[in-house]
Formats: C-alpha cells, sequence, structure tokens
C-alpha cells in the first residue's frame, strides 16, 4: 500500500488538476491511499472522501521553505507518506527546490528541474519554438506604455495582451490595450507580452516526460466548449500528427521530466506554441479515460516502478465535465478549521 | 493521406475530423458526394450518379456538386487534389 499525497482540490469553477488526478490514481494498479494537500477548509476535495481518505490544511509555500516540509513531515510520521504530486504552479518551485530534501525522508516526487520550470515563462516561448521548430506567435515584451504601442503598432491590432503566466485579453484598439495593460500590471506586475493573433484550432496535449528525452504517453485533445474563465466542459481528443510530432520534439529536447501540458494554435501545417505549463492540466482525467492513464504512470514513476508507456487513444472520444453536489455533517468542516485535518 | 480519407463519416452523416476535433452534419445528399468523392470518383461520374439517385437533371447536379464541394473547401475538408 503507497500512501500519496496530491494537491490541488479546489474543485471549482477555475480546477485544480487534484480531483482529476486522485480518480487516475484511483484507477490504476497500484494499492494506494490518497491524501489531500489543501490551502482552505472550503475546498471541496477535502469532503470527497471517496477519493481522499485524509486532508491536510497546508501552509502558503510563501511562508516558507520550513513549515512546508515540516506539514509534510507530520503527514509522514503520523499517516505514512510515500509520494507528493504536486499541481499547483505556486507550490513547484519550492517542491522543486525540496525533491532531494523530501527524497531523503521518504517522500518521492516526479518533478521537473528547476531549468525546465522557468520554461513556463511566456517570454521563454520564442526559444522553446525554435528548438523544436514550430513557431510562437509575433511577441513583444513591454515594460512600459511607449513600449506598449510600439508593439501594437508594429504588430497590428487585433492582438493579445497577456501577463507573463497569467491572464490573456484579446484587444482591438489601443485605448482596450492600455486598460488590460494596467489592470495586469497591477494584478501580476510587469513584463507583459503583447501577441499577433493567431487563428486556428486551439489544441493541447498532456504527457509525462521521463527525464531522459522520452515520455511515458501523451493525449492531444481539443476545447469544445469553454467556461467564461476559459476552462474546458467538453472536448475531444484528436490525433494530430504534426501536433504530437511537435511535442514529442519539445519532450526529447529539453529532457523534460514530469508532468506538463502544452498548449497550441493548430492552423494546417502550422502549430503556434501559446504556452506550456509544468503540471497536469485539470481536465487530466480525460487521459485517463482514453487509456493513458497519466496519473498513475507519474506516480510510477516516483516510487521507481517502471510506468507504461502505451499510448495509442483513438480520436473523437468526448470529454464532459458537469457539475455535482453532496450533503456531509458541519463536524467534517469544524475539524478542518479547529485541527487542520480530517 | 488525403485528407477526405482521414474523417469518420456515419451513415447519419455526422463527420468527425480525427485532426482538428470538428464535426459537421451534412444531409443525405451531402452524404452520397462524399462517399463517392472517398472512393475517388470524378465530376462527371458524380454527376451521373446524382443525377440517376434523386431524379435530377445533370445541370441541376452540376450546380448543387460545385457548390457543396465550395463549401467542402471552405471548411478544410477538401484539398485541391480531388475534383
Amino acid at each position: 500500500m503507497y500512501r500519496v499525497a496530491v494537491s490541488g482540490i479546489n474543485a471549482v469553477d477555475n480546477p485544480g488538476p487534484g480531483v482529476g488526478i486522485a480518480k487516475g490514481l484511483k484507477e490504476g494498479s497500484l494499492e494506494i491511499s490518497i491524501y489531500g494537500l489543501a490551502y482552505d477548509a472550503m475546498e471541496p476535495g477535502i469532503y470527497m472522501k471517496w477519493l481522499f481518505e485524509k486532508s491536510f490544511i497546508m501552509p502558503y509555500p510563501s511562508a516558507g521553505e520550513e513549515p512546508f516540509i515540516e506539514r509534510l513531515l507530520y503527514i509522514k510520521s503520523n499517516y505514512g507518506l510515500d509520494a507528493v504530486i504536486p499541481a499547483l504552479d505556486a507550490e513547484l518551485p519550492l517542491f522543486i527546490k525540496s525533491s532531494s530534501l523530501l527524497e531523503s525522508y521518504g517522500i518521492k516526487t516526479f518533478l521537473p528541474t528547476e531549468e525546465q520550470f522557468k520554461l513556463r515563462g511566456k517570454d521563454h516561448l520564442p526559444e522553446i519554438a525554435e528548438r523544436i521548430g514550430v513557431k510562437v506567435p509575433e511577441t513583444r515584451i513591454v515594460t512600459s506604455y511607449e513600449e506598449l504601442s510600439k508593439a501594437v503598432e508594429e504588430i497590428g491590432f487585433p492582438v493579445m495582451i497577456k501577463g507573463i503566466f497569467y491572464k490573456a485579453y484579446k484587444a482591438f484598439n489601443i485605448s482596450q490595450a492600455t486598460s488590460y495593460f494596467n489592470s495586469i500590471v497591477a494584478e501580476w506586475g510587469y513584463p507583459i507580452i503583447v501577441q499577433q493573433v493567431v487563428t486556428g484550432e486551439e489544441m493541447n496535449v498532456v504527457g509525462v516526460g521521463d527525464g531522459e528525452g522520452g515520455h511515458f504517453g501523451l493525449v492531444g485533445i481539443k476545447k469544445l466548449w469553454i467556461t467564461s474563465l476559459g476552462k474546458i466542459w467538453t472536448g475531444v481528443t484528436v490525433r494530430n500528427e504534426e501536433l504530437l510530432s511537435a511535442t514529442e520534439r519539445f519532450v526529447s529536447e529539453f529532457k523534460w521530466r514530469g508532468a506538463f501540458e502544452f498548449e497550441c494554435i493548430v492552423n494546417n501545417r502550422d502549430i503556434y506554441l501559446i504556452e506550456v505549463n509544468p503540471r497536469f492540466p485539470a481536465w487530466v482525467y480525460f487521459a485517463t479515460g482514453v487509456g493513458v492513464n497519466l496519473p498513475d504512470r507519474l506516480l510510477k514513476a516516483a516510487l521507481g516502478l517502471e510506468p507504461e508507456r502505451d499510448w495509442d487513444y483513438p480520436a473523437g472520444k468526448l470529454y464532459v465535465r458537469f457539475t455535482d453536489d453532496f450533503v456531509t455533517d458541519m463536524s467534517e468542516f469544524q475539524r478542518v478549521v479547529t485541527k487542520g485535518e480530517n | 493521406m488525403r485528407k477526405l480519407e482521414r474523417l469518420a463519416i456515419n451513415d447519419e452523416g455526422f463527420i468527425f475530423d480525427p485532426e482538428t476535433g470538428n464535426s459537421y452534419t451534412v444531409n443525405k445528399t451531402g452524404l452520397f458526394i462524399i462517399k463517392l468523392l472517398k472512393e475517388g470518383k470524378s465530376e462527371e461520374e458524380i454527376v451521373k450518379a446524382l443525377s440517376e439517385k434523386f431524379d435530377v437533371s445533370e445541370e441541376d447536379a452540376r450546380r448543387d456538386l460545385v457548390d457543396f464541394i465550395e463549401q467542402l473547401r471552405l471548411y478544410g475538408l477538401l484539398e485541391g487534389e480531388n475534383v
């Protein structure tokens, strides 16, 4: 029996990947017990006992490495803990930095390296695109109004105005561009990315790199229906050979280790790279559902077991997300609030 | 491989493009034409087949065929090589 902790169990309208990861692990071949790592007593995963046997409130990663590691060691010594699958961008740097320390305590992870993690910044996209032979929308990195107006003049409207990690808006004129620039700067700071709008099909690939240039499976999808926050609600698997081979080149060129999401716009034979996320996307259960159980494979890799590598999934499988609800006791919530665990 | 050959087409006229994830529906006539295009039939052969099957003049059949093929091209489902 392996005990594995999963974060990102905030199954809300902007869902974390934790519930999807846990569903995959449950359907995997290992005998496991899953713990949820949460940052708020209201995270729905805490109460989903059929997936998470126990849940723990974690200190914020911004509070520093020590309290975070201590909390994991508390879990380990009281309940046992063999591996962690972190699923949120904000906690990844801490996990990556502490992975050897955690390993020395017998807590395994399977994460990208620090250099790989840095590639998620949109300012690195042109470099990735060049090395793997795909296109990237014409991009300028700006930090002032002067640079912004020069960039939009060169690229031409409409343009995408993006934060380096979060937020993206389409602007059709300079006043919109300036207003989005201001709002992203206020929330996330500099720099701001100004990008050409490219047309085509928006497609994503989820995968797990083995760290040596190979991978434990890829699944390509297209979002068919998204929420107002841009989150997938229905989707379909696609087999676009150009996209899949570009993803394989990405994995081999950067010797990617761990989970990733590769976001592109595909226009016939042209692949435009939009973003690389160094973790599972919230829709990762889609991969499990089509027979490529990536969370299970990642856990095996973390535990030093040999994961499967087959990934011959069918095109035309439909993903349907839906809302659900259940009723539990207030005492469950009380325990989380007072004891920090449940 | 030709684009048309990759399309998954069922008997009710539902078409799925496994490369792009897009899906389309066509009526009975459209389905009939697509099946013949997939078999590699020429424009002349399809016009004759349409005219016989749906009891219309070859002129009407040709006009509808050209129109339909143009729509397939518009959606990127037909690359120059066919008709």
